[in-house]
């Protein structure tokens, strides 16, 4: 067995060890599926520079707990004030999920608007298809206890944002966590998806967010992850987009020792728009790998994205943007960006912008930068006066504010700006020690 | 008079190129100094040397600044004991907000003082009062650093820098060149606004055409990395009839 393996045994038995209900059948498929493919290794291109060996270690112990029916399900430790900042900055109706279990007490005393369901995955599994389109999403499947399922119906233009504070805190736990959000048809709503842990022990988070936009609808998503330096994750989030339908996700990635994001925008119909955004911190030794991928299946249809990197310390990041524009999907608009700020030189950032295009009338466009701070404006800064440590987080914070100006949820802008900023200062102290 | 800038037997240079080799410069408080020169003959080498740029080496001489030897001051530490270069290429610094910047360096300077800082309200009737007699719209304190400025915009902001940290000792970088003659009147008037019996100025220009808006008490030629005449406004005047040929001529005679 490599290190990068899961216990087959130590899964099968936990997987058939979890209570029967609505999800059982899924979770059977799922746990096939998984049994072919196991965790992702090195020998998987898209899996090059990111290992898996911590995440399945934390697996195998927990899946061995839960096959002797060992591990609590409930929610022990008391959220912290930090923690709940979010619910307390920004004004949308917030959702806990508290080591992979939603709070339902509190959900139920939430008062939705008309025309949005928000329901446990466990409780309203009709109709559902969980996706395994990934060893990573079997797995999740395959153990999957709980979750949450959105819905909005035709027409409805939710106003204030839903909001999702995800807190992983319970050490040497594995959380499965899944989000199904369902738009109808001219729907709209916003999200703020806010996924915290708390650095008692290592923890391992693997989310899957599915999403569908019906024809004109309109999703805006918004992920900040700000995880303890001990926790690693895998979030695969993965868009359907109808014709006319218009995607945003903005993601914010400041904490966790290893984190590796799979955001896949999959366009089937004409007339959709896609922005993708992305903003890395990483110092330390933190690993942060943002693979993105969208597909234009039909055109017209556009595609923006842009994600930025600030490095310091041994940190490493990944950037892998796919764009596929599909035969006949004449039309397509793509561009993409990546630009990266590197202030260690033992830092490493692995960039890599991948077009593939079958069609013939597209227009598409991609690029990929990495630099240093600009010497002339720290000496015009300096030179006015500012010391070297207010000039060079100045020019940070400069550099990140080109993704905080495209953050689509005002509502967030203040707090995501207040994190930002915190996160910028620790990150250049780390070059000082 | 009391003086303010000195420079001795300055030689420095960037890389392997020397550029200054044996300045020699005496500037008093309450003085306009024009250093004019062709190009290369190290006139910029020299704002950078005194504003403290990394790039460029000093390799022998000094340069004392009220007594104090600057060239053993950072480059904030300098702008702080009050002296400000106006760059010929201001920077842009998007995303980097002009009014903060201002208020920063302001700041910067008055702890140093030992004065408390100026609070938000009083530092922007300060800044819109300084940037109406430069004729500039308030609307620049909230776009990024220069960021899309016209060059004469950029010339004016550099100009309200120094108004609003009122140095001791201005160095002017060719802060007339890419200016129409309406703007080369307002930022000379900025200019003139600032001259007080405690400030000096220098003016480090290529052309005489600032110079017929702000009178300097001397002018010096640079060439080949010293100042190779020196004399009053008229010297000014002379070199524009007969170019810099003249005094390098005048100099090997």
């Amino acid at each position: 067995m490599t290190p990068t393996m899961i216990n087959q045994d130590l899964f099968t038995a936990a997987v058939e060890g979890l209570p029967p209900g609505q999800l059982s059948s899924h979770r059977s498929d799922a746990a096939k599926l998984f049994s072919v493919t196991g965790f992702p290794t090195a020998r998987d291109e898209d899996w090059k520079y990111t290992r898996l060996d911590g995440a399945a270690d934390l697996s195998n112990d927990w899946l061995a707990s839960l096959a002797q029916n060992s591990t609590s399900t409930e929610a022990s430790v008391m959220l912290t004030y930090a923690q709940l900042a979010p619910t307390q900055s920004i004004n949308a109706d917030w959702i806990i999920v508290h080591n992979g279990i939603v709070d339902a007490a509190a959900l139920g005393q939430l008062k939705l608007p008309t025309g949005v369901n928000v329901s446990l995955i466990g409780e309203d599994s009709e109709h559902l298809a969980l996706a395994t389109d990934s060893p990573m999403s079997a797995f999740n499947a395959a153990l999957l206890t709980d979750g949450l399922r959105v819905r909005v119906a035709n027409n409805v233009a939710v106003e204030k944002p839903l909001g999702f504070l995800m807190v992983d805190d319970d050490r040497s736990r594995v959380t499965q966590i899944r989000v199904v959000l369902e738009l109808g048809d001219n729907a709209a709503l916003r999200v703020v998806e806010c996924a915290f842990s708390s650095g008692v022990g290592p923890t391992f988070t693997n989310s899957v967010t599915q999403l569908q936009l019906a024809e004109g609808s309109k999703l805006d998503f918004l992920r900040l992850q700000n995880h303890a330096l001990d926790h690693i994750s895998t979030n695969r989030f993965v868009a359907n987009i109808d014709k006319d339908a218009t995607f945003t996700h903005n993601n914010f990635d400041f904490g966790g020792d290893l984190t590796r994001n799979d955001i896949v925008a999959i366009i089937e119909g004409a007339g959709a728009s896609v922005n993708l955004t992305g903003l890395y911190l990483a110092s330390g030794a933190q690993h942060i790998d943002n693979h993105t991928r969208v597909e234009h299946r039909v055109g017209p249809a556009v595609s923006h994205e842009e994600y930025r990197g600030i490095l310091n310390g041994r940190s490493r990041c990944v950037f892998n943007g796919q764009a596929v524009v599909f035969e006949g999907a004449d039309g397509t608009d793509a561009n993409q960006a990546n630009h990266n700020l590197l202030l260690s030189d033992q830092a490493e950032i692995d960039t890599k912008p991948e077009l593939e295009i079958y069609a013939d009338d597209v227009k598409c466009s991609h690029g990929a930068t990495v630099g240093q701070l600009d010497e002339t404006a720290l000496f015009y800064l300096r030179s006015r006066g500012l010391d070297t440590t207010e000039a060079r987080r100045l020019l940070t914070q400069a550099f990140a504010a080109n993704i905080l100006n495209l953050l689509a949820i005002d509502e967030a802008r203040e707090y995501v700006k207040l994190q930002l900023d915190e996160r910028v200062a620790s990150l250049l102290g780390d070059e000082r020690t | 008079m009391k003086t303010t800038l000195e420079v001795k037997n300055l030689h420095a240079g960037i890389g392997a190129t020397k550029i200054l080799n044996g300045l020699d410069l005496v500037v008093n408080a309450g003085e306009v100094h024009a250093i004019m020169g062709p190009n290369g003959s190290g006139k910029s080498t020299l704002a950078q040397v005194i504003a403290g740029h990394a790039d460029y080496e000093v390799l022998d001489g000094s340069v004392r600044f009220n007594g104090e030897d600057l060239l053993e001051l950072e480059p904030e530490e300098r702008a702080r004991e009050g002296i400000f270069l106006g760059f010929q290429y201001p920077v842009e610094i998007p995303g980097v907000n002009n009014a903060y910047l201002l208020k920063a360096a302001v700041n910067a300077k008055r702890r140093h003082l030992g004065l408390d800082e100026i609070d938000a309200f009083e530092f922007l009737k300060l800044a819109r009062e300084k940037m109406a007699t430069l004729g500039m719209d308030p609307i620049f304190l909230n776009r990024g650093v220069n960021e899309g400025f016209s060059g004469g915009e950029k010339k004016r902001n550099e100009i309200l820098q120094m108004a609003m940290l009122e140095p001791r000792l201005a160095i002017l970088d060719e802060t007339d060149s890419g200016l129409d003659i309406d703007a080369l009147k307002t930022v000379a008037a900025g200019i003139n606004e600032l001259r007080d019996p405690t400030r000096a100025i220098v003016l480090v220009t290529h052309y005489q055409r600032l110079l017929d808006y702000v009178e300097p008490d001397f002018v010096h030629v640079l060439s080949a990395g010293k100042i190779v005449r020196s004399g009053d406004k008229s010297l000014a005047l002379e070199l524009e009839k007969n170019g810099y040929e003249w005094v390098k001529e005048a100099v090997n005679a």
